[in-house]
């Protein structure tokens, strides 16, 4: 039933396309546009950061529908970060149903300069020009325009900046009420030169939190409790091409951590990279596994629970990364195993997964968790006792064999397929949700 | 531990099989080398009107030479000659490998010759599009829809209702902390120009457990429940008018359960069919409430019926500057006007000067309607963990941001080596 045979669909539209296209001529015989608009493309937006209702609002030649397999077309939006800090939107528009045999790939650049309204209207005229393929199908298409405006000369573009951006920044969060505050500030600065052949990344980053509670002691007054804790970080890396699947590289960093009772650490780490796809498919698939060797001097703030206040330690690290975007959904998985050398059995696994998969008709579910286990390899933890603040604030790091996050959700919608619609009225009921960001 | 230490291993054939699957799709063989200026088409079509193709598609280059090419297009009479049908294959080559694709065309039966060819060339022009994007050209182009087409001119049959249900959970914990949230909700809606409704019903029940050392243990656990219904009907571009019944029960605000009731009335300045591009929204609102409390409240009420109003402006815009949002709110309840709030609220997103943008985010809330406060008070790791409303004359949030940045902005090469730095994913709940 929701598998037509192919032919018959094609045969449906070349009659229409028969009966409407010449219309422009005749604008009395002009075909009830809302009649044409049953028949139009539908389609599927799989985007995680697009502006929907701004696309809904500004492509009405097309049904949009909820789910991907009543779709004609799933316009698989994937995105990566370019080397000017500005965004690669990847549109690969795949065909179903009676369109399966067409499929396309349109690309969009977003520079780091654009405002969220540039970065819509432009992600509108590229899925406009690749949805075209597809609508040429439809009788609705005889009531698309398209103009060409050649420009009066060609723009000249010349690099004076030899590919290097740079970014300052700086952020401030406040808040508080009578008897609680918070402050939050920090600030950042990177240089980066990203080429195909090679990338270089220099950053500086430092923030400084700090919390106030006020609480009624036993003896009628008030007691004030104030928790500050920062931290700043300078890191470079480097990375050459060899190849497409092979990368080399340098990590240099310095840092600084209130949390984990470091007062300075120094880390210099040669690393090797393996992509078991070819890179120039990252923004689809990645498999990448990396090995960083790394030398690192510290001295901490206060005494260690090994007691030492510094000392240089040897470690190596290896990394698996699996990211994968496709049409059943998202998929990103990580495993990191790390020991030092001169303790082999001072060891550390962390292991990360999320994974967004839309399973059947209106069946997604979606999981997240993380899982670590630490064996004895916190060495920069405090001999002291944390405070009862602290322990409750999460102010410091704490002794732990292992430490977990997970998250699991599933959502079953049913109903009309279509998604058309846009009602601003009385605004939009808040839907609760949680932004979660991984570095 | 030892089978702690083999979970880990466990997960490396996972990972290979899932890359396996995927590898076994792969996408489509990348494009060869840099976009050409313009595509370059060569039309196999003999006897053709190669003229009218020219006119009706400047944006490409018609080319006489094969090999030369990068889209073959061949036009072929379809059914019988007189039908005046024709199949369009067009076929991408070099820059374009893969780029294929097949349109019927057949013109109206009673079109004249001219009309026909004007319709057979405006097929060809749709086709070729998707080349003319990968090119510079693409910059020039622009493509509009002629109509406006109602968004409910569909074939529906569940008429417009979307039913979902969801449930989340969040888990989290080391050797001396452990936090649970958990989190379902069922909604039904129906949103179409003339008609909104959206109701839903929620829960959520949060856990927390502390090692305090020496045996010590601190554990809590909070919750709410509720649900909402909103009906709003589109009385013209700038008036609409309808009604919220909320229901609402949370140990965080001392309420065991209230019930409300609210008529309201809304005026756009802007017509509504802007809304992605600015308004300015003002709610007014009436609201019966029957509320029922945990514990005796420092007004000395464990229930008490309250009527309240709300004035709502809310402001929007969404311009090539950037986006600015402001709210303003304000209410009272009717028994004693001194129980009243004011809420202020503003976003401003704003590109000074090319790379140097700015982004200021701020709310500041006058509070003197806290009726739900218990008397009893809260103890010092309810409010550590903020898991009681507390007293408080005022709440307010603050943040401000820059960014400039200079350089090489418009470069667009991606390389993804050793990562790119920083993941974001949501989750909605």
């Amino acid at each position: 039933m929701k598998k037509p045979s192919g032919a018959a669909p094609v045969l449906a539209v070349l009659s229409f396309l028969g009966l409407f296209l010449p219309s422009p001529a005749r604008p009395q015989d002009r075909p009830d546009i809302d009649e044409l608009k049953k028949t139009a493309l539908k389609v599927f937006l799989d985007c995680d950061y697009c502006d929907l209702e701004y696309i809904k609002t500004e492509i009405t030649f097309v049904n949009y529908v909820r789910d991907r397999l009543e779709a004609q077309v799933h316009v698989l939006i994937s995105t990566q970060a370019t080397g000017g800090g500005g965004t690669e939107y990847t549109l690969t528009l795949i065909g179903q149903n009676d369109c399966r045999d067409i499929q396309d790939v349109q690309t969009y650049y977003s520079v780091k300069t654009d405002t969220r309204d540039d970065v819509r209207r432009g992600l509108v005229k590229a899925l406009k020009l690749g949805l075209m393929s597809f609508v040429a199908r439809t009788p609705i298409a005889c009531r698309i325009a398209v103009d060409y405006a050649p420009p009066e000369r060609p723009i000249e573009v010349r690099d004076r900046w030899r590919s290097w951006v740079f970014s300052l920044s700086g952020d401030g969060w406040f808040s508080g009420e009578k008897s609680y505050s918070r402050r939050m500030l920090n600030g950042s600065f990177s240089a980066n030169r990203v080429t195909p052949g090679s990338k270089l990344r220099l950053g500086l980053f430092a923030d400084r939190k700090k919390e106030r509670y006020e609480f009624e002691n036993g003896a009628g007054g008030t007691d004030t409790f104030t928790g500050v804790s920062s931290s700043w970080d300078a890191s470079g890396t480097w990375v050459k091409s060899l190849g497409d699947h092979w990368s080399a590289g340098v990590f240099l960093e310095a840092e600084s951590s209130f949390y984990r009772n470091i007062d300075l650490s120094l880390r210099i780490a040669p690393a090797v990279e393996y992509d078991f796809f070819p890179y120039s498919q990252s923004t689809r698939r990645q498999l990448r596994a990396l090995y960083t060797l790394s030398l690192n001097p510290i001295s901490y703030r206060e005494e260690t629970a090994f007691g030492k206040l510094r000392e240089t330690l040897l470690k190596e690290e290896l990394s698996l990364t699996l990211e994968l975007r496709e049409k059943f959904g998202t998929i990103s998985l990580n495993a990191e195993g790390s020991n030092y050398l001169h303790d082999l059995g001072r060891y550390r696994i962390d292991t990360f997964g999320s994974l967004s998969l839309r399973l059947y008709k209106g069946l997604s579910v979606s999981f997240f968790g993380g899982y670590t286990w630490y064996h004895d390899s916190q060495l920069s933890l405090r001999l002291r006792q944390p405070t009862y603040e602290e322990l409750l604030l999460r102010l410091v790091e704490l002794p732990m064999n292992s430490n977990y996050f997970v998250s699991v959700g599933f959502e079953f919608q049913f109903g009309s397929i279509f998604t058309n619609v846009i009602n601003p009225r009385f605004g939009s009921p808040r839907r609760g949700g949680m932004s979660f960001r991984f570095f | 531990m030892s089978t702690q230490r083999r979970r880990p291993a466990a997960l490396l054939p996972v990972v290979l099989l899932l890359a396996a699957a995927a590898a076994a799709q792969a996408p489509p063989p990348g494009p060869a080398g840099p976009p050409p200026p313009k595509p370059r088409v060569f039309v196999d079509w003999p006897g053709g009107d190669l003229a009218a193709l020219q006119a009706e598609a400047p944006f490409v280059e018609f080319v006489a030479d094969l090999a030369s090419a990068n889209v073959l297009l061949a036009v072929a009479p379809a059914g019988p000659a007189a039908s005046g049908a024709f199949t369009l294959a067009f076929t991408g080559k070099g820059p374009f490998q893969g780029d294929d694709n097949v349109l019927p065309f057949a013109p109206d039966p009673g079109a004249t010759p001219g009309e026909a060819a004007r319709g057979l060339a405006g097929a060809v022009k749709l086709g070729l599009l998707r080349y003319a994007a990968k090119t510079p050209v693409a910059a020039d182009l622009a493509v509009t829809f002629l109509d406006q087409a109602k968004p409910t001119s569909v074939n529906d049959k569940w008429d417009f209702w979307v039913f979902s249900l969801s449930a989340n959970t969040f888990l989290n914990g080391e050797t001396q902390y452990r936090s649970g949230s958990y989190y379902a909700s069922v909604s039904a809606d129906r949103v179409t120009p003339a008609l909104k409704i959206q109701t839903r019903a929620y829960g959520n029940w949060n856990d927390n457990w502390f090692d305090l050392g020496g045996g010590a243990v601190y554990e809590s656990a909070t919750h709410g429940y509720g649900g909402s219904a909103l009906v709003v009907k589109s009385l013209s571009d700038h008036w609409s008018a309808g009604g919220f019944l909320e229901a609402e029960s949370s140990t965080f605000s001392n309420l065991r359960l209230s019930l409300t009731a609210a008529p309201a009335l809304e005026y756009d300045l802007f017509p509504y069919s802007e809304s992605t591009r600015r308004q300015l929204r003002l709610l007014y609102r009436v609201g019966l409430t029957r509320a029922r409390y945990y514990e005796e409240t420092v007004y000395l009420r464990t229930a008490q019926t309250l009527l309240q109003e709300s004035l709502d402006i809310a402001y929007k815009v969404v311009r090539p500057w950037g986006k600015a949002e402001a709210r303003v709110k304000g209410s009272h309840f009717f028994h004693d006007f001194s129980k009243n709030r004011l809420e202020i609220e503003a976003d401003l997103e704003f590109r000074i000067w090319r790379g140097l943008s700015f982004q200021i985010e701020g709310g500041y809330s006058r509070i003197r309607d806290l009726l739900s406060l218990s008397a009893e008070g809260a103890t010092l790791e309810e409010i550590l963990l903020r898991q009681r409303q507390l007293a408080t004359g005022h709440s307010y949030s603050f943040s401000v941001g820059f960014n400039f940045s200079f350089g090489s902005t418009r470069s667009n090469v991606v390389n993804p080596r050793f990562g790119n730095g920083g993941r974001s994913f949501h989750m909605g709940m």
